[in-house]
């Protein structure tokens, strides 16, 4: 009796096994297609990893890059603020200059004009006292050079002003640099998921404080100061529940 | 007699700034690369009676100077001028809430730093 129950058992054993042998057969080619899928992939994947370490290789240049841009920015215009201080100080000398002559020749007219008086009615001196009048009408052309002297003073002035610009493209660099280094950490920690190996040339780290606006802009168009001179100018009406408004 | 803390970690920008105050007939300057190095000057130099910073900088911030100034009993009524290129109406509060006198967006004309300081020295 126990040995008829035991095939029984057996027999049904043997019943699901063949179903599922028969599921199997069905399975094969969806396995088949997995396992090429898997051979295509490989190689993919294998191509992506070499991707990302290449170009993670490329992100320590491109930083350098940039910092030699910043340097050599910095340099240029360290350069160009000397030379504009040594030409508004030579300005400076000459227009001191020219005002010393200006004054030397204010006083000559004063002491002519007292000849004038002093020397007796003579037509040959008052014929040479005409031409030197005559002369004397340089002095509007000194004049003249004194203003241009200011002229020049003030251009080379707002070419310093203008020189502002080289702070601003610092920061937007400094800015593209925080971006690049964004970018490496991705594809570090990328790479680190698709494969055990870590990626060199990690050198290039992250600092959590950003000493640089990225937002900053050369605009001169004074809107942005007219902003903030309504700001500060209402700000003493400002209640502090405004300023908390703000930052909630 | 006006002596000012220049401060800024751009050598560029601290030659503009002082150009400009000696343009204005200003001629007494102390120079700091970042808002540490500005506390030291401070403390060292009791003459310093302006101060004119940038924001963002190294080490120290020129908004974290501002407010260990005005934390400072001995140093919290400085008038203090902030020269940055922060330009949102967020920051400029920021600013205002930690105390500095005034503000000014670079780039920064030779006339609106004139104003700024004229009405700084009015008020204080």
């Amino acid at each position: 009796m126990k040995t008829s129950e035991n095939m029984n058992q057996l027999f049904n054993k043997l019943d699901e096994l063949k179903i599922l042998f028969g599921r199997g057969i069905k399975l094969i080619p969806i396995i088949q297609s997995l396992v090429d899928f898997m051979k295509e992939i490989v190689p993919f994947m294998d191509n992506i990893t070499q991707s990302i370490a290449e170009s993670n290789s490329k992100i320590p240049k491109a930083t350098n890059q940039i910092n030699k841009v910043t340097e050599a920015t910095e340099l240029a215009t360290t350069e160009i603020l000397d030379i504009v201080d040594m030409m508004s100080e030579h300005i400076s000398n000459t227009a001191e200059m020219l005002n010393m002559i200006i004054d030397r020749d204010r006083k000559k007219s004063e002491i002519l004009q007292k000849i004038k008086s002093a020397v007796p009615a003579d037509k040959q001196i008052e014929k040479l006292i005409e031409e030197y009048e005559k002369l004397e009408k340089d002095k509007i052309a000194l004049n003249t050079i004194g203003d241009s002297l200011q002229k020049i003073k003030n251009d080379a002035y707002n070419i310093t002003m203008s020189l502002q610009v080289q702070d601003i493209t610092s920061q937007q660099l400094s800015a593209v640099k925080h971006l690049i280094g964004s970018v490496q950490m991705r594809l570090i920690s990328l790479n680190n998921n698709l494969n055990e190996a870590s990626l060199e040339n990690t050198e290039l780290k992250l600092t959590g404080e950003h000493s640089f606006d990225a937002n900053a802009d050369y605009l001169k168009s004074g809107e942005r100061q007219e902003m903030a001179d309504s700001i500060i100018s209402g700000h003493n009406s400002t209640s502090q529940k405004e300023i908390d408004k703000l930052f909630s | 007699m006006l002596k000012f803390l220049v401060v800024d970690d751009s050598v560029t920008m601290r030659r503009i700034v002082l150009n400009s105050l000696r343009n204005l007939g200003y001629n007494e300057f102390v120079e700091a690369n970042d808002g540490r190095e500005a506390i030291e000057k401070l403390s060292g130099d009791s003459q310093i009676n302006f101060i004119i910073t940038d924001w963002n900088m190294p080490v120290v911030s020129g908004l974290e100077l501002v407010k260990a100034i005005r934390g400072s009993e001995k140093l919290s009524k400085l008038p203090i001028l902030m020269v940055t290129t922060r330009g949102i109406k967020e920051d400029i509060m920021e600013a205002l809430q930690a105390k500095v006198n005034n503000y000014i967006i670079k780039p920064f004309t030779p006339a609106v730093l004139k104003e700024k300081i004229e009405q700084i020295l009015a008020t204080n």
